[in-house]
């Protein structure tokens, strides 16, 4: 009988863990070994009872809340992981579409802060200060909608003695605006100012580019009312261009006699 | 999806961290028993036992992104013994109450007391760490390089742990048999 017990490698003969050397150690030992023998037949025993302990079964509640759990993290996850499960012309279709809504989710946000932009603007108008209102003005009137220029063209009511910057504003709008609604009112705002110098020479340089009918007369109209002489060569040219609709010059032949 | 469930744990984990939600479900079936019974093993509370499965398999997937490839199983238990030590951190004042309750209740009626094996009750008088190391070792399976990791430890270190808390176990097992 050795000295050298074998007790430290006996769970590991039983798992099976030991390599060629060690096993043949251990069944050597064993032959001769009442203690080792009894060392053995104890440990197997107890390993024996680890794997006859009952699983315990955990309620179907745990399966169901866990597969809950799961569906509410798959939705908080990002959409695009599951458009991508979709595959085939499905998830074509739905790209577009998020492409679609994305632009036009897009633009809306653009429209919605101008929007808003606009609101604080009406809202800065009626607000006492000159200063805040003529720079709420004039941005209105560079706004990207042409009702909400057409509006900050009309708050000219609010001014009594605008000074130049609305004025060259006003008229930079009769002469450049594309929306021909926004020139017409730029006119009728203008047609209050006739006194000012800048008036009178948008009037007059607006009769050479403006090529909408009711706004020429509107402004033919105005430039007689002014006594406006600088006006009268214009109009002349105005008679001889052969785009000038014939309702216009006959509003020009009709009027002209009047200045001077 | 049956081909998948062929797939090695730290395989479809890596799935899972990549977004394939769906797939927790085959890692759940495959091991939230033994979660649960590491659990019912160390804290004897079925309610606490399935509540923190619940919670280890929530983590898993709420910090999917942060599983490193390791082995899958030593992270999963390392989730479930953080989240048994911090339950039992939080309410320690109201559970060691709870617990001298049960233990009262136990002794007055020794027909609970039967309910538990041999084993439990032999595991019972082990210390909380060679308890643990035991019943993740021998009833989970755990194998000694997966306890290393979860226990932060080397693979000889863990498995000298483990033989020590055997020959404890052992002893008490055999005591008055």
């Amino acid at each position: 009988m050795k000295s050298n017990h074998i007790k430290e490698l006996i769970a590991d003969y039983l798992d099976g863990f030991l390599d060629t050397d060690q096993l043949k150690e251990v069944e050597s030992h064993l032959k001769n070994c009442e203690s080792c023998n009894a060392e053995l037949e104890a440990t197997r025993v107890l390993l024996k009872a680890f794997k006859e302990e009952q699983t315990a079964r955990p309620s179907k509640q745990v399966k169901a809340r866990f597969y809950q759990m799961l569906e509410e993290e798959k939705q908080n996850s990002s959409k695009v992981i599951q458009l991508e499960h979709r595959g085939n012309w499905v998830s074509g279709m739905l790209k577009i579409a998020a492409g679609i809504a994305l632009l036009a989710g897009t633009f809306a946000l653009g429209k919605f802060q101008q929007q808003q932009q606009s609101n604080l603007e009406i809202a800065a108008l009626e607000n006492k200060s000159q200063e805040i209102k003529e720079t709420a003005m004039l941005s209105l009137m560079e706004n990207q909608s042409a009702s909400r220029r057409i509006q900050g063209v009309n708050y000219i009511e609010e001014f009594a003695q605008p000074d130049d910057a609305i004025i060259k504003a006003l008229a930079d709008r009769m002469l450049f605006d594309d929306n021909k609604n926004v020139r017409l009112s730029a006119v009728e705002a203008l047609g209050n100012f006739t006194a000012s110098t800048i008036v009178k020479e948008a009037f007059i340089a607006a009769l050479e580019t403006e090529n909408d009918p009711s706004i020429q007369i509107t402004i033919i109209h105005t430039l007689v009312d002014m006594q406006e002489k600088k006006a009268i060569a214009p109009m002349q040219k105005l008679l001889q261009q052969q785009e000038t609709q014939p309702f216009v010059k006959k509003e020009i032949k009709t009027l002209l006699p009047n200045i001077i | 999806m049956s081909f998948l469930k062929e797939r090695p744990d730290e395989e479809l984990m890596a799935a899972v961290a990549g977004g394939n939600l769906d797939l927790a479900k085959i890692l759940f079936e495959r091991h939230h028993v033994h979660i649960y019974n590491f659990l019912y093993k160390m804290s004897k509370d079925k309610m606490l036992s399935e509540d923190i499965t619940q919670e280890v398999f929530y983590k898993l997937i709420k910090y999917r992104s942060s599983y490193n490839n390791g082995k899958f199983v030593s992270w999963m238990f390392t989730i479930a013994r953080n989240c048994l030590a911090s339950h039992y951190k939080s309410s320690k004042g109201i559970y060691t109450n709870l617990d001298q309750m049960e233990y009262r209740l136990t002794e007055d009626q020794n027909e609970k007391i039967e309910d538990y094996t041999h084993l439990q009750q032999a595991l019972d008088k082990l210390n909380n760490s060679d308890r643990e190391l035991l019943i993740l070792n021998r009833l989970q399976e755990i194998k000694y390089n997966e306890l290393a990791e979860i226990m932060d430890s080397t693979t000889g270190a863990v498995k000298t742990k483990v033989s020590r808390a055997l020959k404890k176990l052992k002893g008490i097992y055999f005591e008055k048999v």
